[in-house]
């Protein structure tokens, strides 16, 4: 599975989340998902998830099919989950269907809970869509992690693809020798067996040959180190921070006031 | 680790070891984005019950790595890289999903701290297994909603979800080890 598939791609539109500075997008996201699981109602979800939808949509210059399409399998679970909800949260019951009874603290949290899944992700996705990983890594350094572990989630990232190719050529291998993957679910299980283990030992072995090649390149003698392309943090940037803390931190107080 | 090295509390990261947490994070990362979504499908439409069955099945790297590098931390950097992995790979979970690398790696974390990062035996494996499973589940709990003093399946899914960890991660990450090691790719997996 490679991000494709998912329209889950960095792709520089020139929009002002573009411009962002990783580390205040990362920010953003955990302010987005903190206020998601204080509120109490709705109401605050829904509007939080206009408010991340319309900034996607100006401030990222995303197209709402986009977001529609990578979105879809998120929105259908977040309405099993307030389904779910509807049925089990216990309360007063309103409505009786069959041995299921829906009650009226399930109705509240329902979608509560919708809201919550649904607006986490979209947050998560636009962190994706406006944030080349590589600045993503450079700022998280620029912030005091240490590079040799920035560094492992960069490559990390870096690996994705290559292992999508690793599981195409296994599958192959493995097709030519007979082995056919459109088999039923046991089979199939046994060869995604040996599928994962033919590449963990690839991906082993380019491990180890990697961190020679790191190691002749004097990786993490020196405490610090230089990028290529450097990023850098513009006052401007916290604008979308202070508007979406302003307006979480408005609906917390509004809930609780009216 | 080399022969030689520091055993136990052992923080020295080699270029090595940051290289091999990289790769398995980012087939873990592969791995656990398909499983998810089964994972997801099972845990909304059926709850903490249909959850606890599959919980297990994402922590077999956890293991693999700590086995495989022996240094703490190892599970806990894997699990945040992988959940990381996943979140661009379209994990319907989003940013929520570091919350559950970071709760599984600690709970095999726990267990190896407990045995002082020395004991890396089949027990050690099924019970590690089983606490990161266990750990996974404090974190739905809190993503979803389930509120354990109302949701009674909530403890009902303690049992099953510490078998499945158990089995689907501690054995399997264990005998994936013992694999590894038979081909002589990685010293230390032995």
């Amino acid at each position: 599975m490679s991000t494709s598939e998912h329209g889950l791609v960095f792709e520089n539109r020139k929009s002002y989340l573009n411009s962002v500075y990783p580390l205040v997008k990362l920010a953003w996201v955990f302010v987005v998902a903190i206020g998601l699981f204080i509120y109490r109602s709705p109401i605050s979800g829904a509007v939080m998830f206009l408010t991340i939808l319309l900034v996607a949509m100006i401030a990222g210059k995303i197209p709402f099919q986009q977001i529609l399409g990578s979105g879809k399998i998120i929105f259908g679970l977040g309405l099993l989950l307030m389904f779910f909800h509807f049925f089990v949260d216990p309360g007063n019951v309103v409505f009786k269907l069959g041995p299921l009874h829906i009650t009226d603290n399930g109705l509240l949290q329902g979608p509560i809970f919708f809201f919550r899944l649904s607006v986490v992700v979209l947050a998560s996705f636009i962190l994706i869509w406006t944030t080349d990983t590589r600045d993503l890594m450079v700022s998280l350094t620029k912030a005091g992690v240490p590079y040799r572990g920035a560094f492992a989630v960069f490559l990390a990232m870096r690996f994705l693809p290559l292992i999508q190719k690793e599981v195409d050529a296994v599958k192959a291998a493995h097709s030519i020798r007979g082995k056919p993957t459109n088999s039923k679910f046991g089979h199939r299980f046994k060869l995604w067996r040996r599928y994962i283990f033919t590449i963990l030992i690839n991906g082993l072995r380019k491990a180890e040959t990697t961190a020679t090649s790191l190691e002749c390149r004097a990786f993490g003698c020196f405490p610090t180190r230089t990028y290529v392309k450097d990023v850098h943090y513009k006052p401007l940037d916290l604008i979308l921070l202070l508007v979406t803390i302003l307006i979480s931190g408005g609906l917390i107080v509004a809930e609780r006031v009216l | 680790m080399k022969k030689g090295e520091k055993k136990g509390w052992n923080f020295n990261y080699t270029t090595r070891d940051i290289v091999i947490i990289a790769v398995i994070a980012a087939i873990t990362g592969v791995v656990n984005t398909g499983v998810g979504n089964l994972w997801y499908l099972l845990n909304t439409s059926l709850g903490p019950l249909g959850g606890a069955l599959l919980q297990g099945a994402f922590m077999w790297a956890y293991i693999l790595a700590m086995w495989l590098i022996r240094k703490p931390g190892a599970a806990l950097i894997v699990g945040i890289i992988e959940a990381a992995t996943e979140i661009l790979l379209g994990n319907a979970a989003g940013i929520g999903t570091l919350g559950w690398g970071l709760f599984q790696g600690l709970g095999v974390e726990a267990v190896m701290a407990i045995s002082g990062y020395s004991k890396f035996g089949l027990l050690t494996a099924v019970m590690a297994g089983a606490a990161s499973s266990q750990f996974g589940t404090v974190w739905t709990s809190i993503f979803y909603g389930w509120d354990p003093s109302t949701a009674k399946d909530v403890w009902l899914a303690i049992p099953i979800n510490l078998v499945s960890g158990a089995v689907l991660s501690g054995l399997l990450g264990y005998w994936l080890s013992k694999a590894i090691a038979k081909t002589g790719l990685i010293r230390s997996a032995g």
